[in-house]
């Protein structure tokens, strides 16, 4: 059996990122992107993190910073990053179509069938090719476990010298060590906020000390986890490539929060992530959803326990990334409410039709692109406040009246999706 | 109904909509799939200005822009005026040294009509095949 190499392909700063390609003025400047609803900071550019503004500031706090140390905000604009990501994905598979996109801004290759030889100038490649046709930086960390790629990600972007690439195959002992050695525990995948104190109380403070523990060891402080966890640390590969099972019936992906969270930005961040691989899969098997919903419920092993469930139901089904991630935000806002601690969150995706097979609407669609978006979204939300009342969904520009509005109005144009708001290139 | 719709998964370029009394085996010419090479690089602008309307380039007009393409001395390129904080059309030999090229024009999109969709079958915002104008630039 081929030996598995796994690359990791990781946007820097995504959400900030995307901004940047039609804004090159700000390329060198402090970005921050804030969620759309509560104002909290979601992205930073790496000058905003150089001037201490903390994941997660509420920007009501940092406002005067913000103004102080010009830095430019956005409101989350999530019909442009998922169009950006399904631009990346699809270059990345053409690269190899053994991919697994993880989340909005990160995907994993099996890059074990590749003819390649270098893979450092491999990654340069692919790095460049995404930097050039879509604007976007990336990190590239590759190795032989999935743990081990995703940490080499993490030591590129820290340093600058190693141009976004960290290659952990044929590295000898002294350079490996080194490598886990400058990786603090909270950028080991699957060390979360609630593994990492167990831990430190053990002595243990980076990747090293976790490589170092026997495997019982590993096993007693963190279940059978662990003893993967020591395993991919050392290069033994136990995760491969998530399977995509076949003929989807609905497709559901959730997330459990490392600790108890009441922060809508936490909550739309992990619905953006969690969204993009579920549109993947459909794209993928050729089908759009008709459907669309979000749950959350608040820890089951506490009192008061409650879940809540909201879905939409499209005219125009879809598998598009950016239009599934704006409603199923739009439908959290229905009941998210700051006085609640959020313990787990789901998206899923049902009543599936093939593309293709699909040929009943008076408008002919067929396929989501975006041209048809603005169209064809007004339409379905048109059709839906209509049978259901309004407000049941709106769009978020066109309601003025709602609190959260004025930070949308520092959201950037749709550049992508409206063709009123496409940017101008000027003619002199 | 065509496959092809599938290559333009990520991009713009819309032209008018099948009719779906249409026999199911007729698959209709795609616009799109002539102007959108490549999906994932391709990003439409809206140009502003007319200074180029001898060579066919209008005020308002849509540029289809390839970002993978290397530019050559006589193609026309987008680049991002740092001076005057915005997008510029040039021919790739005359923008200035250090101006940043965001990608290749390889087509415009001139309407003659516009916004009369109401006209029509109700939708809005796209014009029919017949009136719309594609130039294709040469590179």
């Amino acid at each position: 059996m081929l030996k598995p190499i796994f690359a990791l392909i990781d946007c820097n700063n995504f959400f900030v990122s995307c901004e940047r390609i039609f804004r090159p003025d700000l390329n060198t400047k402090p970005v921050v992107v804030l969620s759309s609803n509560d104002g909290c900071v979601v992205a930073r550019s790496n000058e905003s993190k150089a001037l201490g503004i903390p994941m997660g500031a509420p920007a009501f706090q940092f406002r005067d910073t913000f103004k102080r140390q010009n830095i430019t905000q956005f409101s989350a604009n999530f019909e442009l990053y998922g169009n950006i990501s399904k631009r990346i994905t699809q270059i990345l598979t053409e690269v190899t179509p053994r991919i697994e996109v993880y989340s909005v801004d990160e995907s994993f290759l099996d890059l074990s069938e590749l003819p390649v030889t270098d893979y450092k100038a491999w990654a340069q490649h692919v790095r460049q090719r995404i930097w050039r046709e879509v604007g976007v930086p990336v990190s590239i960390g590759i190795a032989s476990s999935k743990t081990l790629a995703k940490l080499g990600t993490e030591l590129a972007k820290k340093q600058p010298e190693l141009n976004g690439v960290f290659n952990f195959l044929g590295l000898g002992k002294p350079e490996w060590d080194d490598a886990l050695q400058h990786t603090p525990l909270k950028d080991i995948w699957g060390v979360g906020r609630q593994l990492a104190p167990k831990l430190r109380a053990e002595g243990l403070s980076t990747a090293l000390h976790v490589a170092q523990l026997s495997p019982r060891h590993a096993q007693q402080l963190m279940g059978i986890h662990g003893r993967q966890l020591v395993s991919e640390l050392n290069g033994t590969s136990c995760h491969a490539l998530e399977k995509q099972a076949v003929a989807a019936k609905s497709i559901l992906r959730s997330r459990t929060f490392g600790e108890d969270t009441n922060q809508t930005y936490v909550l739309e961040a992990a619905i953006a992530s969690l969204a993009a691989p579920a549109a993947y899969r459909l794209r993928n098997e050729h089908l759009l959803a008709h459907r669309v919903g979000v749950f959350a419920n608040t820890n089951r092993h506490k009192p008061g326990y409650r879940r809540w469930v909201r879905a939409a139901k499209l005219d125009m089904p879809t598998n598009d990334t950016g239009l599934i991630i704006t409603l199923l935000v739009d439908k959290l806002n229905e009941f998210v409410s700051a006085g609640q601690m959020y313990h787990r969150l789901g998206v899923y995706l049902y009543d599936f039709v093939p593309v293709g097979a699909l040929q009943t609407d008076l408008l002919g669609y067929v396929q989501p692109n975006l041209a048809d978006k603005a169209a064809a979204r007004m339409a379905a939300i048109d059709r839906i406040n209509q049978r259901l009342g309004n407000g049941t969904i709106y769009y978020a520009a066109a309601d003025l009246s709602k609190t959260w509005q004025p930070k949308h109005s520092i959201r950037s144009p749709r550049y992508v999706s409206n063709w009123s708001e496409l940017p101008v290139v000027h003619v002199k | 109904m065509n496959n092809d719709s599938r290559q333009t998964d990520g991009v713009s370029v819309h032209s008018g909509f099948p009719n779906p009394a249409a026999d199911k085996t007729l698959a209709n010419l795609d616009l799109h799939q002539l102007l959108v090479q490549r999906p994932a690089s391709t990003f439409l602008f809206r140009i502003a200005g007319n200074h180029w309307h001898e060579i066919g380039i209008f005020d308002g007009d849509i540029a289809v822009i390839d970002r993978a393409l290397s530019p050559h001395a006589n193609d026309i390129v987008a680049w991002w005026n740092e001076t005057h904080g915005e997008f510029e059309l040039s021919h790739f030999k005359t923008v200035p040294e250090g101006g940043e090229v965001f990608g290749v024009v390889t087509a415009t999109v001139h309407q003659f009509v516009r916004g009369r969709a109401q006209e029509g079958n109700g939708a809005t915002g796209s014009a029919s095949p017949h009136q719309t104008n594609t130039q294709n630039h040469k590179r």
